[in-house]
């Protein structure tokens, strides 16, 4: 439905997005996840036709943008990351317009801003001006928007972001409505509901693909890394330093101070035989060891390892790793 | 485009800024003929409305910059170009929707003049040509300053900006032929010429004396195609180099 090829954007100098590739299929939600300004949003204002992109292709349903591009936007509908909102206008006047710009026949227009406004659950809203609603409000708004001119391809861009915990459950169930009859794609810095919708997931960063699987897949994986959870008691510095000489060590992949005598290691082994070596190596130093795990890796895991590199360590050095990278 | 237009012409209405500007122009305008109004005496019991128009116009073509300055400034500070770019329209239609409702907003503050007229034909009588000459070209010339402040604001994401230099090139439109006047230019009959043939104030002229030139109203339309053009490639431009 959506094929993504060698896409490039370049701002001047900068590289936003650089030579990506991916499809969605039809009915597919896809999950576009990175951390801030990886290039999400510029990928997302190139697939419906907002910026050109410096080099390669986007085809929707099989259709260029350039070739055809009144067909092509019909079949879209976009939430941006900024709702686009004209203010002074009241919701129902503002989705009657977009009907009216998104060439929806005339005889569906009214059943279509009323599909839309039962889907948000805002009708009751539908005579307010817009200025006077809240930030959630406003989000749904946008959303409905998106909605009229029944695309088949939606993109929405951190469709939950300002929401509350109920409102985001909301959305997230009308999401797993559209799957049926949309292809969607969904983009977030939050890792649960992109877990919890999406069927793939593209991990995007520096404007590069990192990633580009189902969710079991790439958590799966990295079932072959061992990782483990060690809790130590003593003074926490010092054992940090322990751990790092330890040889078989791959990488150390989050530090928690719990309090002044308690610190929890993530860190990933070469193989099992090293947790012991860790083990007596504490205790010789005059730690004790309040608990050590075997875990697997959690989606948050895959995301970080992906997005920084597997050399993430401690808190202190963290800042310089990320731009030594 | 149709809808576009529909909620540009709506948008000057939801917010205070069409009546201000109707109200002041109407002010300005009835000053005016109060002025004429009072100044006649037994031996001259004649006044031209296009004459009105044609000093009247120093004061609107600033007023103009005040109807333009959002349309495309706003769009982009409130994102919703991004809606305009990604649904079916083009720039063509953006930009012509947009125009086509100034236009409108425009006709209606104009036609608020039209009392005056009706005054005068209740206790006197109206040469209608003459008028009919007058609002033509007022209407032209007023359209034509609307192209040049829908550029303008194409430029810039910020109203006040936009405002501040549509007036700036309203200034430049209203003094251009007076650059003709100096010494200095005398001397340069290639550019005196060139100035002179794209002066949009000297065309009015002839509007404001009552006669009808179809070169005129060409003139005018050509000027306005050009600056509406231009704002489509402004709109187009800042697209691609975004960022």
């Amino acid at each position: 439905m959506i094929e993504i090829k060698n896409l490039t954007k370049q701002y001047g100098q900068i590289t936003a997005v650089n030579n990506i590739s991916f499809t969605a299929n039809k009915n597919e939600i896809l999950g576009f996840l990175g951390p801030n300004g990886a290039g999400k949003s510029t990928t997302m204002n190139m697939i419906v036709g907002y910026l050109p992109p410096t080099s390669g292709e986007i085809l929707i349903d099989g259709m260029n943008m350039n070739d055809n591009p009144r067909e092509v936007k019909k079949k879209i509908g976009y939430l941006p990351e900024l709702p686009p909102l004209y203010l002074d206008m009241k919701v129902i006047e503002y989705l009657r317009f977009v009907a009216g710009i998104k060439e929806v026949p005339k005889a569906e227009r009214e059943h279509q801003v009323a599909r839309a406004l039962s889907r948000l659950k805002i009708t009751d809203m539908k005579n307010r001006v817009i200025k006077n609603l809240s930030k959630g409000y406003r989000q749904r708004v946008g959303f409905a928007q998106a909605l009229i001119g029944d695309p088949q391809v939606l993109i929405l861009d951190e469709p939950t972001v300002g929401l509350d915990p109920n409102q985001t459950m909301e959305v997230r169930n009308l999401i797993n409505m559209l799957r049926k009859d949309h292809t969607i794609i969904f983009s977030s810095h939050i890792l649960q509901e992109v877990a919890a919708v999406c069927d793939r997931i593209v991990i995007i960063d520096k404007g590069e693909i990192k990633a580009f699987d189902t969710k079991d897949k790439l958590v799966g994986a990295s079932e072959d890394d061992i990782v483990y959870i060690i809790r130590v008691k003593g003074v926490c510095a010092d054992a940090e330093k322990i751990i790092r000489e330890t040889e078989g060590i791959k990488n150390v992949m989050e530090i928690n101070f719990l309090d002044e005598k308690t610190a929890e290691f993530k860190v990933e082994l070469e193989s099992e035989e090293i947790s012991e070596a860790i083990v007596s190596a504490m205790i010789q130093n005059g730690f004790s060891i309040a608990e050590i795990k075997r875990i697997s890796m959690s989606l948050e895991d895959v995301f970080a390892s992906f997005t920084r590199g597997k050399s993430y360590s401690g808190l202190a050095s963290s800042d310089n790793n990320e731009f030594s990278e | 485009m149709f809808s576009l237009f529909k909620k540009e012409v709506q948008s000057y209405f939801y917010s205070p800024l069409a009546y201000v500007i109707s109200a002041l122009f109407v002010l300005i305008y009835s000053l005016s003929f109060i002025q004429w109004i009072t100044s006649l005496t037994k031996l001259n019991l004649q006044f031209s409305f296009a004459a009105i128009f044609y000093e009247q116009f120093f004061y609107f073509i600033f007023l103009i910059p005040m109807l333009t300055m959002k349309t495309f400034a706003e769009e982009r500070r409130a994102n919703t170009e991004v809606l305009l770019m990604s649904t079916p329209l083009n720039v063509f239609k953006i930009v012509t929707g947009k125009f086509l409702a100034i236009g409108v907003v425009f006709a209606l503050i104009m036609a608020l003049t039209f009392i005056y007229p009706v005054i005068t034909l209740i206790y006197g009588e109206v040469r209608w040509s003459g008028l009919i000459c007058g609002y033509l070209g007022f209407f032209l010339w007023g359209m034509g300053c609307v192209a040049v402040g829908m550029l303008v604001s194409s430029f810039t994401e910020n109203q006040i900006i936009a405002a501040i230099f549509g007036e700036a090139a309203m200034l430049v439109l209203w003094f251009m032929d007076r650059f003709n006047d100096i010494e200095w230019m005398k001397n340069k009959p290639v550019w005196s010429s060139i100035i002179a043939a794209v002066s949009p104030k000297e065309r009015f002229e002839g509007f404001a004396t009552g006669v009808f030139r179809l070169s005129d109203v060409v003139f005018y339309i050509l000027f306005i195609s050009v600056f509406l053009c231009w704002t489509m490639i402004s709109v187009e431009k800042r697209r691609w180099s975004r960022g």
